[in-house]
């Protein structure tokens, strides 16, 4: 039994001590995922690390970056703020990352934000960004700010269709949230009215309800604000209650969406990135440069969508960006440098970055599409 | 306490009063190597001290869950609503109030033994499993609050900047510093769970867990001990709520989740239910366990399970049994 | 002591005047089942009542339904005043206490741990509780040598000298048993039941519950014979001759 015992100790210690000497950081350059591969954001999550860890081998590939490799560690935080808190202390103390390209699950990386920030390590996110100023300071987001995707299906509403109220519904995530207090506050300017705002759950398998009191309340369409199976859902009521509404669905993998447009047909529209609707964008800089995302993408994961990957991807380009421009690494000198990044074309959309303002995106990426015959068209 | 010849028995917190013969170093292993963990985690600092510091968060909860589920043999699934009310408390009332810690947490502690008196007061004197399910609907509701209180908890958006614990103008807010403080929690904690079993009162609750029927035959009020376990223990989860949030300096509505159940479950059995030493070995290493496997990557669960597995199977009665069972066997 | 006028026919046994316990029409409900239906029942001073009958005749259940263990009818009284219904550990602090079927000890405590809970009503009185436990280890010497075993790890038999003495630890006005014999080998069940019997000759009065009859019989002053959850016939002992005639009783 003193084996047992003496083969835990053993265990724990090898276990601890590996984790505690952080490696040398001379040779290479780390960057740190924190990201929800298991749990609710496990689909976007896993995407964004693919996106990252596709950029970073271009960039291995063409010599590194100032010489040095550059090298990719990731944990899993379960999409849970506690081990989000525990992923990047592990890379903080025991891989000595020198930045962070960090996912979508915000709670774990406003939990961990403090904690980032005291190491002056600037973080990239897919997430919102922290509220506090000190924390804002060292976190920056390739995330386009909550009104676009709303907006733009207010702009189709009003230039395409007679369409002038509408219904909102959805789900509690900080991100909806946001959305939907833009859809409220924005939607006279376009000569909208908001007549019904509705909420549901991640996991509510019926929205029938909702979406009966948002026809109740004479909306024409549903401004749709969340993502995941839902969508279909909603879809699916809509037809069950023979609902002439227009259904239009946030930003999402494009293949939730093939088995929406078979229920719903043409009055089913979504907002999509620029990489979504690759072949269909004119000849442009941002076509360029999601080609030199898409075409490795595409040869490594064939049709899988590449929205959250090329958002990933341009958080890489980002960075490295800042780092050539210092021409240093370190934490202080990168975040500086990304604030003065002006006009930078990403896969997602050019990027501003200023000392007040960490959300790159100003300028809307957005298309609105619908899928017609099995081809995605963009529709505005 | 009284005299009587009882309190020499079962001695589970390593006081070294009597040399009790064979127990002893049953009783002090466990707190040996909790010790070597946590001394591990201050020397090394880092992320060993961050997940300590999360292990040592846990063990007072787990502790507390111990008095109403190993002393008194109930079982409740919403302690973690508990914790969410004192977590919450602090952080609600430390940034938007500008109250101290103290205060917040003694407020917390409030309001988490009024949601217990409610819930536990009207199930407690039912039999059968009324008490469990109201647990259960209490960590739900607790949870949608949370979430959908916006104006008050930020929703899932969560409640940042919760500033760190201070002590006499020294701000605890270092690995070593938080390891001491959450150490000192600990020991405190379980000083306190080795009074309460040896008491009139843990002498109650050993009665209730024991036989129910019984214990009314002998004249002890079932329900009301039932009702103040189930306070303990709800007190004890508060005060670890609020101590998560200083230490985080974060709270959010996925803090205080059904997995938290699930966790301090699987620490309380692998630990030792009903033992002192037992939450807090086995919140350490339940913690520090699928650390070890990181490594793994993809298999890091499976490994974790396996090793889950194999403590159940060989030492069923958790880490701090399987201890006094190496005792015995070593001295027949 | 009130003894039973001999002769009487069986069911005119006389029931003492002036009785420590009183039941009138007490009645017992599982739920919707009616478990026992109402009868009177009774102790005199310094009694030992067996209660007999055979498997689920209800006598179980009439010392749950004195307890208020279970939902009742009618009335009971103890020493002139009623006792209260549905809140056991009050009945308990009146001095009646109960030693219950399968002995419900507490397993993973020590003997002393058991007995010190028998105590309970005592509360920090150190004293008293050691002159208690001196009485109890006077009638069972071997429960003084087993004082930091854990009870569950005893035999059969200690387990229920335990349970008897936690009982005694509460210092009862009156004691009732469940089926103290059971699972117990002859000589074990003939050595606790003669420990009853000095007990009951100090002064305190017994309720015994019994489906070894023969063995009940011989120390009892009257036994009450249940069956199907009604009330039988009450029996005068001294009248019983032969295991025939109480078989007759049984099967009635």
């Amino acid at each position: 039994m003193s084996l047992q015992r003496s083969t835990m100790f053993a265990a724990l210690a090898t276990a601890l001590l590996a984790g505690a000497q952080p490696a040398q950081a001379a040779e290479v350059l780390k960057i740190g995922i924190s990201a929800g591969l298991t749990g609710y954001a496990a689909t976007v999550d896993r995407a964004w690390r693919d996106g990252v860890q596709l950029a970073a081998d271009e960039l291995n590939a063409k010599g590194g970056v100032m010489g040095r490799k550059v090298e990719v560690v990731v944990e899993d935080n379960r999409s849970e703020p506690q081990e989000a808190v525990t992923a990047y202390r592990k890379m903080l103390s025991s891989d000595g990352v020198d930045v962070f390209i960090s996912g979508c699950v915000s709670a774990g990386n406003f939990a961990a934000a403090t904690m980032v920030a005291k190491a002056e390590k600037p973080m990239m996110l897919c997430s919102i960004l922290p509220q506090q100023a000190s924390q804002v300071k060292w976190a920056f987001t390739t995330l386009p700010p909550a009104g676009f995707e709303v907006e733009k299906r207010f702009e189709y509403l009003r230039d395409k269709t007679q369409i002038r109220k509408v219904g909102v519904l959805h789900d509690p995530t900080p991100y909806a949230l946001l959305q939907k207090s833009v859809a409220e506050k924005v939607a006279g300017k376009y000569g909208l009215e908001v007549v019904d705002v509705e909420s549901y759950k991640q996991d509510d398998a019926d929205l029938s309800v909702q979406i009966n009191k948002i026809q109740a309340a004479g909306a024409g369409a549903v401004i749709k604000i969340g993502l995941g199976g839902t969508t279909l859902t909603a879809a699916k009521n809509m037809k069950q209650l023979g609902s002439t509404m227009l259904l239009l669905t946030s930003l999402e993998d494009l293949a939730v969406f093939k088995p929406v447009a078979e229920v719903l047909g043409d009055r089913f529209f979504f907002v999509a990135s620029p990489s979504q609707v690759f072949e269909s964008l004119p000849d442009s800089g941002m076509k360029t440069e999601i080609a030199r995302f898409l075409d490795p993408w595409r040869a490594k994961y064939g049709d899988r969508d590449p929205n959250w990957a090329s958002r990933g991807w341009d958080g890489v380009m980002l960075t490295v960006a800042a780092i050539q421009a210092g021409k240093s690494a370190a934490g202080p000198s990168v975040r500086d440098q990304i604030e003065k990044i002006d006009g930078f074309q990403g896969t997602t959309g050019a990027y501003r970055f200023s000392a007040d303002n960490h959300q790159g995106i100003t300028q809307n990426p957005f298309v609105l599409a619908t899928i017609a015959g099995n081809q995605v068209k963009i529709v505005q | 306490m009284t005299s009587s010849p009882s309190t020499i028995l079962r001695k589970a917190f390593p006081v070294p009063a009597q040399p009790a013969p064979r127990g002893r170093l049953a009783a002090v292993a466990p707190w040996l190597v909790a010790a070597c963990i946590v001394g591990y985690a201050l020397v090394a600092g880092g992320y060993p001290a961050t997940v300590v510091g999360f292990a040592l968060i846990y063990a007072v909860f787990v502790s507390g869950l111990n008095i109403f589920m190993g002393l008194t043999a109930q079982v409740s699934f919403g302690q973690s609503a508990f914790a969410a009310i004192g977590g919450y408390a602090s952080a609600i009332l430390t940034t938007q109030h500008e109250w101290g810690w103290l205060p917040a947490m003694v407020a917390g502690l409030a309001a988490a033994l009024a949601a217990a008196l409610a819930i536990g007061y009207p199930t407690l004197r039912l039999k059968g499993h009324y008490l469990s399910m109201a647990t259960l609907a209490i960590g739900l509701i607790v949870h949608e609050i949370a979430v959908e209180w916006e104006s008050v908890t930020l929703g899932y958006l969560g409640i940042s900047g919760v500033p760190p614990i201070d002590i006499a103008g020294y701000e605890v807010s270092s690995d070593r510093a938080v390891l001491i403080m959450l150490s000192a929690c600990v020991v405190a904690t379980a000083l306190a769970v080795a009074r309460i079993r040896s008491s009139r009162l843990g002498r109650a609750f050993a009665g209730i867990a024991g036989s129910e029927d019984a214990a009314r035959a002998l004249g002890i009020n079932v329900a009301r001990y039932k009702l103040v376990s189930f306070l303990l223990a709800a007190a004890f989860a508060s005060l670890s709520g609020s101590l998560f949030v200083h230490v985080v300096g974060y709270v959010s509505p996925e803090v205080f989740s059904l997995h938290m159940v699930i966790l301090s479950f699987t620490m309380l059995y692998v630990g030792g239910i009903g033992t002192v030493a037992g939450p807090v070995i086995g919140a350490l290493v339940v913690s520090v366990l699928p650390e070890t496997f990181r490594s793994f990557r993809d298999y890091q669960d499976l490994a974790y399970g396996a090793a889950l597995i194999l403590l159940l199977i060989y030492a069923p009665r958790g880490l701090a049994g399987l201890f006094a069972a190496l005792d015995t066997r070593r001295k027949p | 002591m009130t003894a039973a006028a001999s002769g009487a026919p069986a069911g005119a046994v006389p029931v003492p005047a002036d009785p420590v316990l009183a039941a009138r029409g007490l009645s017992a409900r599982y739920g919707e089942v009616q478990a026992l239906a109402p009868l009177d029942f009774v102790v005199g001073p310094g009694e030992l009542v067996a209660v007999l009958g055979p498997n689920g005749a209800g006598k179980s259940t009439l010392l749950r339904a004195i307890l208020g263990l279970v939902a009742t009818g009618g009335e009971v009284s103890f020493m002139g005043s009623s006792l209260p219904r549905r809140n056991p550990a009050a009945v308990a602090n009146r001095g009646v206490v109960l030693v219950p079927e399968g002995r419900g000890i507490f397993g993973p405590m020590t003997v002393a741990e058991n007995l010190e809970l028998g105590s309970w009503r005592l509360g920090r009185d150190a004293r008293e509780r050691q002159r208690r436990m001196g009485r109890v280890f006077e009638l069972f010497p071997r429960l003084k040598e087993r004082l930091g075993q854990a009870a569950g790890s005893m035999s059969g038999g200690e387990q229920q000298m335990l349970a008897i003495g936690r009982a005694l630890m509460a210092d009862p006005k009156i004691l009732l048993l469940d089926e103290p014999s059971l699972g117990l080998a002859p000589r074990v069940m003939e050595e606790i039941l003669e420990t009853l019997g000095v007990l009951n000759r100090a002064g305190l009065p017994v309720v015994l519950v019994e489906q070894r009859a023969p063995s009940a019989l011989k120390l009892a002053h009257r036994a009450y014979l249940l069956s199907l959850g009604r009330l039988a016939a009450v029996i005068d002992p001294r009248e019983v001759q032969s295991h025939d005639q109480l078989a007759q009783y049984y099967f009635a």
